[in-house]
Order: structure tokens, then C-alpha cells, then sequence
């Protein structure tokens, strides 16, 4: 006698979505796809894709990766480069912290200039995360928009700030990263007001805050699995690709605390620690992963099935 | 009377094409009719030809095309609908003859910049986006007196408007004084014809911004209307070529407001004096509300001071609390009735008051907005209580005419004076309710005769909201809302706002549930059409159930309003207080959120009991409510009501007080509430029963739950 497999369809489908790339580049396609990942059923036409994060400001790394790309840390283009022909990086997540009050203060226009020498360094497709200050963020988002030449995604609009940052992204014909903290409900409104704005869908991938391993990780995989399966369901709002970014993972006391010999080397350790994050989100649906460590981009992308 | 301004459109729709077409005849005579045609600094051709038609005009004889169709739009007959178009003629022809004149940049003499490039409506663009710059005046023509056009420019300037200029005024305001360029938002185009630059802007707007491809032109007109606030400023008296110029503004759904008398077309075309009141009117008109960044007043403000008290010690000045006569008031009115921030004091006011005085109060708030309805007057009047928390120093208790009001000697020593009360409540009320709110206004008084005709006044006004809330039934009414907020920790909990049954947290009635909608369409608050009734003592009904089972993500299936014991609504976690029934005395508890005590008679208190009742999982025999829902004429319909209920904390008796005995003499049952049970009278099933047997609780006799 045979039993026949119960099969989970979907109605719904994540919508597509492409970061571009400059000339000579790959351009990243995500979404897509009408089942949950992993699972037998459903097509899923592009793997989840991993690129790295480059940061423009001053940091002391943790001893992981500070061995790993520590020799590039004051030179964030020399790092995209690297990041990209060397460990196999598909996009860059461009952090301008350095823009920060706190950590070197660098004007918008410096801002500015270092996304205009990246872009043309590096032709993988790029996104461009603010510092962190809101005040220096809404000047520094549209001097970002201006000065990129090619169509970048601007992270992140938020509830409080998406008008501006989806206004300078109308303005020059960039994407966006919608952001909201670890909430469905506030996921889903962020993409309705961009909607109401007229902000165009195919230039929008979510990030619903990730946390690292031990630091609220499950939260986010839940998060992430019920944004999918209500996006699976039908719910047009939510069926969008998932951008998760890994950073979270380093401020773990395990992925950087040399001290504690008992807890193992704290080089792999540490790269451990995001590996780990990384593939639980990509578990719980992820299409998009932002990792720091050289190594992790290959062993993240060798588990992103399609 | 229209007619003859309607003719003279259609006079100055001729005039302009004819003056297009030789123009552009003596180009391609000089160039050829393939000579090139674009403005400087544009990916959008002739914005105003890419985005209203689809002529695509590389060259002059390209712009012939333009001037084609413009020609083909303009008819004879002095009717609304043929100035309208023939205004929609006149903006094409000036649009060429714009194009034409820039054949080596910018034509005109400084300070004039004429055809405003991309570069600067991307910058731009991103403010009007964001509504750091709320709106676009346009201001054409020659003023009369200079002074006045330049002080209103200013203003414009202040809250950040957009400026176009155009005409003799640029020369006038420019000797003015007026500051210009693009530093200050304010762009002087040129001679009276140049104004087509204003609109090719803001049709570039709608391209760049909107998402607006070539040739929408009904999405495109749709975008300058809602989109784009501007209104446009005529100054002077209007010739023909004037007036078509402005009817196609009026084409494109913005307000004309001439300061010389014109027959009036509501919302398009208006006639106001120069000046403030010129500036007023164009405002309202397009909707522009001027955000307020920081609210100036002398203390801080914020929700950080909310749970500051205030004690006797540090009062300099108190109302009401018994010592005084103080009572608050949110009414609504017509918008012409309303004057938006304007704040009035009336009687001794703080500063100069000796430390310890007591003085009467009465605060009125009026607001007006094309969405507010007369049921939210309470909601917004609620809100008084959180917003004169927020100030550092300034203490509020209680509501409506027994309400009492604390400034401290710190706030007074910086100044603090009742006209600062008056604009936190001004501001915040903008703030919050910006969806709702369009204009808003308070008054404040402290003399003694003002508030106590006030304060009659207001009485009658609450007597006729509490009759209101009477009639607010959930028969009544054909929709309740919806409340999601806490599925973020309770992912398929979906709370059901009725009349009759508000929140299980006790913060969101039916009207908060509706004015949440109002003011937040997208959030968590959505009307739910009630459907069939299925059951009206269950409380069940087709559409509430198809809207929790979608918005619970399936997992539940049916939702029974009025029962505890078949599909009770489910709970978050934030429940004021917990029902639970006691199989053995055929009736239900209730134990409130502060309650401490572990022994009740289910033999959990209220923390053990709350986890097995949240989660937004359905458990018969448990359910959390808001306290008031015991009030309510739905309590546990399906059950037998009030009735049921044999056991209390003595506090939620104490609570719910008066209002408590009258429900159960209103069910007749006046005797009930001495008969339920609380902690001093049984701990224990078991003498709950005895207690019960004693007292002859009706709920004994009821049939059985189980």
C-alpha cells in the first residue's frame, strides 16, 4: 500500500526582486519563490545570496575578525574589493558608520564621496546603510542618493524616517531596505506606507532586525517564518524578500571574548558564532544574508539551497 | 457671471498658442524644423507635453505636434470645461515658447533663473516627499503694494514652502529685500510668462516622484491635485493670457487666489486681500499643515515627564482638585470657525500669582478637519490628560469638570504662563490626531464667572455624550474595529472592539478603535463589518468570525463575543483582570491585574492564571476582559450575565463601586454584589458553596455550565 505525501501549496509568491550591479557586474535576484525553504514542495528560481558587510568607520574588532580582515580595516574599497574577487561576496553592505558622532564623525559629503569611489571600484550590486544617528542620517541620505552614480539600496526607512529616505530613493532611482524591530505587524505597515507613497515593490527588501546567536535570534527566526508564511498565504504586503543582516552575531561576549580559554579558540569561535546565525536564518527564510567573516560567505552560500 | 471669465480664458488660450506658433514658425525658419528643442538640465523633454501627452519633442517640429494637440483643445463657449482645457492648451503653448526661449540658457536678466534644472527637483523633491517643505506657492503678477507681497513671501518662507515666483513681483520683492535662490527655496523664474516653469516642475515632480510614466496624464492630473499642495497667488489685476494661464492651473487641481475680485469657484478659484489672509486661504485650501518641530515653550515636554507628580510643596499654582472650579472641553467645529493656533487667555494668568493660589479654570480646545467627527470629541478631550503630563513641571489628574491641574514653582520660574499650556495642547493635538485634525484652537480662562458659564456649558455637552455612548449599542452599530497591536508577542490573537465589549486591556473602546482608524489607517485598528448575526446571544456573527480566522492565521475558527464557555475571544496577555469558572458553584470569578494573592477559589491566582489564559489561544472556562466589560449589558450573555459571577476581588468591587450596584439593580438583582464572594469570604471551592448556599446567589439556580 502507498501513502501518499501530503503537499503544502502555497497561494502566494515572494515577490521578485534584483539589486543591480554596475558594468561588469552580476546583478543579485532574490525571491520568487512559493514555498518555504528547505521544503520539497514549491519552485524556488534564486538561492538565498550572501555578500559582507564593509564598514567606513574606526571599530576594534573582535580577534576573529580582526585576523581575517583586519589588514583592510582602514581602507573600507580596498575591503569591498577583497570582499568581492576574493571571498566570493555577491553584494556589499556599505555601513557608513564612520558618519557617526561617536566613532570619527566624518561629514555627509566624506559619506558621500566614499559611496561614489566604492561604486566605482566594486561593480557588485551595493547597499548603503546610514550610521545610526537619526539627525545625521536625514542629511546623509539624500547626499548618498545624489552622489551614486548607479542605483544602490538605501538602508533603512523605518516608520519615522521613510519619507525622506524614500523620497531621496525616487529621487535618483534607488532601492530600499524597509526595517522595522522584530515586529510583523510593523513590518507589514512600513511596506504599506511605502506602497501609499507610490514607492515602487520591485525595489523593496525587508529587514526585520536580526539578533545574534543567544542575543534574541529566535525571535527573529519567528518573525521571519510567519513574514513568509503570511506572505505564502496571500498577503501581498509581507511577501517580499528578507534581507538579514549577521552583524548582530559579534556583539556576543562567546564570538569575541578572548578570556575565557575554557570556550575554545576564539578566532573560529567567533566565526562560529555568525556561521551559526546565519544558517538559522536562512532556515527560517531568509534571501538575503549580510556576514562579516571571509570564510562564512562560502560556507552561507554553500547552504543556501535553492 | 462665470461666463465672460470663462471667454476671456478661452481669448487667452488663443492668444498664447498664436504667439507659439509664430514663435516657433521663426525658429524653424532660422534652424529647420529638425533643429533640436529640449530645456537645459531635463531628462523629461517638454515636461509638461511628456507628462500630460504623448507627444514625444526632440525637435521643433516635434513641438508643432504639441501645439497641434493644443490647438485641438481649445473650443468656443464660455463653459467650466471648455476654460478648463483651454487652460490645459495654454500651459502646452507656453510650455514651447519656454523651451524656445532657452535655446542659450536661462533668457532672463538676474536675479530671474528661469527653467528650474532636475538636479535642483531631486534635492527638492526629497523635502516634499518627506513634508519638510508642506507645500508649493506660486506667486504671479504685480503687487500692489510691494510691502505687503514681500511680507508674505517671508511667511511662506518661515514654514518652508516652496516659492515660485513670477512676473513684476520678482523685481518688487527683489527691491524688497526678499531673500532668493535656492538656498532659500524661493526661485524667481522670470517675466509672467515663465510661471510654466513652476508647473513643468511640478509636473516633474509627479514623474520623478510618482512613479508616473509619459503620457498619464490622468494619473498625472490625479498627482498635482492630491500630491502636489500648491496654490498660486495672482497679484493684481489679470489679463486674459492671465486668466489661461491660471485656468490651467485650475486644470491641474490647484487653488488660484486672486487678491482682485473674481467671481469665486469654490476650492479652484478664490478672492482674498494680499497678505496673511491671501496666505490663509491657500493653505487651507491645499491642505498644508505647517509640522511643528519643537513645541516653544519654556519647560521641557515630553512622555519622559508623564509620571512626574507634583507634590503640595512644589505647587506654585493649582485648578481645580477640589480647592477650585476646573473643568476641560474638546469640541468640534466647522473649519471656518476655527482659527489654527489661536491660543487665548482670558483672566489672571501665572506669572505674577503668589505662591500657593488657587484659581478657577476652564479650558476649551476647538478643532475642525475635513475628517473629524463629533465621536471623537472625547477621545481627543482624553488625550488633554497625557499632553499636560508631558510638560516638566505641570501635573494633571482626573477629566472632564473634575479635573485638577498642578504647576510647579520650577515651571513657573521659567516662565512657564497659561498660554504654554495652551500651545502643548495645540501642538500635540496636531501631532497626534494629524489625520483627523486640521485646525485647532484653545481658550483658557480663569475668571471665576467665565468658567462657571463655561463649565455649565460643558456639563451639557458631557450629559449629551454619555446619552450618546447609551445608544452606542452593538446592536446599534454595523461594524466593530479590529485591535492587532499585541501580535507582536501574541501572533494570532486578534481582539474584537465592540460597543459593548471595549479592549481586554481597558485602553481601547469602540470610538478609540474608530478614531484609531482615522488617524492610522494602516495600523492596527480596522473597522469589521459585523455580517449576519448567528447567534445574538452567543454574540456570533458571520463577519467578525471570517475576519479573526483570517487575521489569526487560521487558527481560530469561530469567536463568540457574549461566551466564556463556546469559542470565548481569545487573549494577548494585557487583560485587566481574568474570568474563571467555578464548575462547583455553576458561576465565574474575577480577579484583577493587582491582585497579590495566590489563593482564590480556582485555585490559582492571578499570575498562574494568566499563563494559561494568553497567548491569543482559545480556553473555555477562561477568558480576560477589561474590567469595565463587567458593566456591560453583553457580560457573559451566553451565560447569564452578571448573574454568574460569584466571586470578586474585594478591589475590583471597590473599582467598579456604584456603577457595579446599579448594573445588578438594573439585571434585578439589587442584593448581587453583597452576595458574590471575595477573599475574606472563601478561598476555597468548597466555602464558596457554603457562602453561596448562605447568601441564596442566584447563580445556583441558573443551568448548569457544565
Amino acid at each position: 500500500m502507498t501513502v501518499a505525501l501530503p503537499e503544502q501549496r502555497f497561494p502566494g509568491r515572494v515577490l521578485q526582486v534584483t539589486l543591480p550591479a554596475g558594468p561588469g557586474g552580476t546583478p543579485v535576484t532574490v525571491g520568487g519563490q512559493n514555498g518555504l525553504p528547505y521544503a520539497p514542495e514549491g519552485d524556488r528560481p534564486n538561492r538565498p545570496a550572501v555578500g559582507m558587510e564593509v564598514r567606513s568607520g574606526a571599530e576594534e574588532l573582535p580577534p576573529s575578525l580582526e585576523a581575517a580582515i583586519g589588514s583592510l580595516a582602514g581602507d573600507p574599497v580596498a575591503l569591498a574589493r577583497r570582499c568581492v574577487s576574493g571571498w566570493g561576496a555577491r553584494f556589499l553592505f556599505l555601513s557608513l558608520t564612520g558618519c557617526h558622532p561617536d566613532s570619527g564623525g566624518r561629514s555627509v559629503a566624506d559619506g558621500a564621496a566614499l559611496v561614489r569611489e566604492l561604486l566605482d571600484a566594486v561593480p557588485a550590486p551595493v547597499i548603503v546603510g546610514g550610521c545610526g544617528d537619526e539627525e545625521v542620517d536625514a542629511r546623509l541620505f539624500p547626499a548618498v542618493a545624489e552622489a551614486a552614480a548607479r542605483p544602490v539600496f538605501l538602508s533603512y526607512a523605518e516608520e519615522k524616517n521613510y519619507r525622506l529616505v524614500a523620497g531621496a530613493a525616487l529621487a535618483y532611482g534607488h532601492g530600499l531596505v524597509s526595517w522595522s524591530p522584530i515586529d510583523i505587524n510593523m513590518a507589514k505597515q512600513i511596506n504599506l506606507l511605502l506602497a501609499d507613497l507610490g514607492f515602487p515593490p520591485e525595489r523593496v527588501v525587508m529587514d526585520p532586525l536580526t539578533g545574534g546567536l543567544g542575543y534574541g535570534l529566535e525571535y527573529t527566526c519567528s518573525i521571519v517564518e510567519r513574514i513568509r508564511l503570511a506572505g505564502l498565504s496571500g498577503d501581498g504586503m509581507l511577501a517580499r524578500p528578507v534581507l538579514c543582516q549577521l552583524g548582530d552575531a559579534w556583539k556576543a561576549r562567546e564570538a569575541s571574548d578572548a578570556s575565557e580559554a575554557s570556550w575554545g579558540d576564539v578566532g573560529l569561535r567567533g566565526r562560529r558564532w555568525e556561521e551559526t546565525t546565519g544558517l538559522a536564518c536562512l532556515a527560517a527564510g531568509a534571501d538575503l544574508l549580510v556576514c562579516r567573516h571571509p570564510e562564512n560567505v562560502a560556507t552561507l552560500s554553500g547552504a543556501a539551497w535553492r | 457671471m462665470h461666463e465672460n471669465l470663462f471667454a476671456s480664458c478661452i481669448q487667452g488660450a488663443r492668444a498664447v498658442l498664436g504667439l507659439a506658433r509664430t514663435t516657433l514658425a521663426d525658429a524653424a525658419g532660422r534652424r529647420g524644423k529638425d533643429a533640436p528643442l529640449s530645456y537645459p538640465g531635463t531628462a523629461y523633454e517638454l515636461p509638461v507635453a511628456f507628462g500630460l501627452t504623448d507627444i514625444s519633442v526632440s525637435t521643433l517640429a516635434g513641438a508643432g505636434n504639441v501645439l497641434d494637440l493644443a490647438e485641438s483643445l481649445v473650443r468656443d463657449g464660455g463653459t467650466a470645461e471648455n476654460a478648463l482645457d483651454a487652460g490645459a492648451a495654454t500651459l502646452l503653448a507656453a510650455e514651447v515658447l519656454g523651451a524656445l526661449s532657452h535655446e542659450k540658457g536661462n533668457p532672463y536678466p538676474p536675479p530671474a533663473v528661469g527653467f528650474v534644472p532636475d538636479s535642483i527637483l531631486r534635492k527638492l523633491g526629497i523635502f516634499m516627499v518627506d513634508g519638510s517643505v508642506p507645500g508649493v506657492a506660486v506667486v504671479v503678477g504685480k503687487a500692489s503694494d510691494p510691502a505687503v507681497a514681500a511680507s508674505m513671501v517671508r511667511g511662506f518662507q518661515e514654514i518652508g514652502l516652496l516659492v515660485f515666483l513670477a512676473g513684476d513681483v520678482v523685481s518688487q520683492l527683489d527691491a524688497e529685500g526678499v531673500k532668493l535662490g535656492e538656498e532659500f527655496k524661493t526661485f524667481p523664474l522670470g517675466p509672467l510668462p515663465a510661471v510654466i516653469h513652476a508647473v513643468n516642475f511640478a509636473v516633474r515632480a509627479g514623474l520623478t516622484f510618482g512613479g508616473i510614466g509619459r503620457g498619464q496624464s490622468a494619473a498625472m492630473l490625479a498627482y498635482l491635485a492630491n500630491r502636489v499642495k500648491a496654490f498660486v497667488c495672482a497679484l493684481g489685476p489679470p489679463d486674459a493670457v492671465a486668466l489661461a494661464v491660471a485656468a490651467g492651473a485650475m486644470k491641474a487641481g490647484l487653488t488660484v487666489i486672486a487678491d482682485q475680485p473674481v467671481p469665486e469657484i469654490p476650492g479652484l478659484l478664490l478672492s482674498r486681500p494680499a497678505g496673511e489672509e491671501m496666505a490663509r486661504a491657500g493653505m487651507e485650501a491645499r491642505g498644508i499643515k505647517v509640522k511643528m518641530v519643537k513645541v516653544p515653550i519654556p519647560i521641557a515636554f515630553g512622555p519622559a515627564f508623564e509620571g512626574e507628580r507634583i507634590r503640595k510643596a512644589d505647587t506654585h499654582v493649582e485648578f481645580g482638585g477640589g480647592r477650585s472650579m476646573a473643568y476641560e472641553l474638546v469640541r468640534s467645529a466647522p473649519p471656518e470657525e476655527v482659527r489654527d493656533r489661536e491660543i487665548e487667555v482670558v483672566g489672571p494668568d501665572i506669572p505674577g500669582l503668589p505662591a500657593g493660589t488657587a484659581l478657577p479654570l476652564g479650558i476649551e480646545v476647538r478643532v475642525a478637519g475635513a475628517r473629524m467627527q463629533r465621536d471623537f470629541e472625547s477621545v481627543l478631550e482624553r488625550r488633554i490628560h497625557r499632553i499636560v503630563n508631558y510638560g516638566e513641571g505641570t501635573m494633571h489628574v482626573a477629566q472632564r469638570d473634575t479635573t485638577w491641574i498642578r504647576i510647579a514653582a520650577e515651571a513657573v520660574e521659567k516662565g512657564f504662563a497659561l498660554a504654554d499650556l495652551g500651545m502643548m495642547l495645540y501642538a500635540k493635538m496636531h501631532a497626534d490626531f494629524e489625520n483627523i485634525v486640521d485646525k485647532v484652537s484653545v481658550r483658557i480662562s480663569t475668571r471665576e464667572e467665565d468658567v462657571l458659564a463655561g463649565v455649565a456649558g460643558a456639563r451639557a455637552v458631557y450629559a449629551e455624550r454619555d446619552a450618546r455612548a447609551r445608544t452606542l449599542t452593538d446592536d446599534a452599530v454595523e461594524e466593530f474595529y479590529s485591535c492587532t497591536l499585541c501580535q507582536s508577542f501574541a501572533p494570532n490573537h486578534v481582539c474584537i472592539v465592540s460597543p459593548e465589549r471595549l479592549g481586554l486591556c481597558g485602553a481601547i473602546n469602540w470610538l478609540d478603535g474608530k478614531a484609531g482608524y482615522e488617524i492610522t489607517p494602516t495600523g492596527p485598528n480596522r473597522p469589521v463589518a459585523k455580517g449576519a448575526v448567528l447567534d445574538p446571544v452567543k454574540g456570533a456573527f458571520e463577519g467578525i468570525n471570517a475576519f479573526v480566522r483570517e487575521n489569526s492565521r487560521n487558527t481560530v475558527h469561530e469567536m463568540n463575543l457574549y461566551s466564556i464557555m463556546e469559542a470565548p475571544m481569545t487573549s494577548c496577555g494585557c487583560f485587566e483582570c481574568i474570568l474563571a469558572v467555578i464548575p462547583e458553584a455553576n458561576g465565574v470569578m474575577v480577579v484583577n491585574r493587582e491582585f497579590a494573592g495566590q489563593e482564590t477559589p480556582c485555585g490559582m491566582g492571578f499570575s498562574s492564571l494568566a499563563g494559561s489564559v494568553g497567548g491569543g489561544v482559545q480556553t473555555p472556562g477562561f477568558m480576560g476582559v477589561g474590567k469595565h466589560y463587567l458593566l456591560s449589558r453583553k457580560f457573559l450573555g451566553a451565560e447569564g450575565g452578571l448573574a454568574r459571577v460569584v466571586w470578586m476581588t474585594r478591589e475590583m468591587k471597590e473599582h467598579l463601586g456604584e456603577a457595579l450596584r446599579e448594573r445588578a439593580a438594573e439585571i434585578g438583582l439589587p442584593g448581587l454584589i453583597d452576595q458574590i464572594a471575595d477573599e475574606t469570604v472563601a478561598k476555597t471551592p468548597e466555602a464558596l458553596v457554603s457562602h453561596l448556599a448562605k447568601v441564596g446567589h442566584p447563580a445556583l439556580g441558573l443551568p448548569p455550565l457544565l
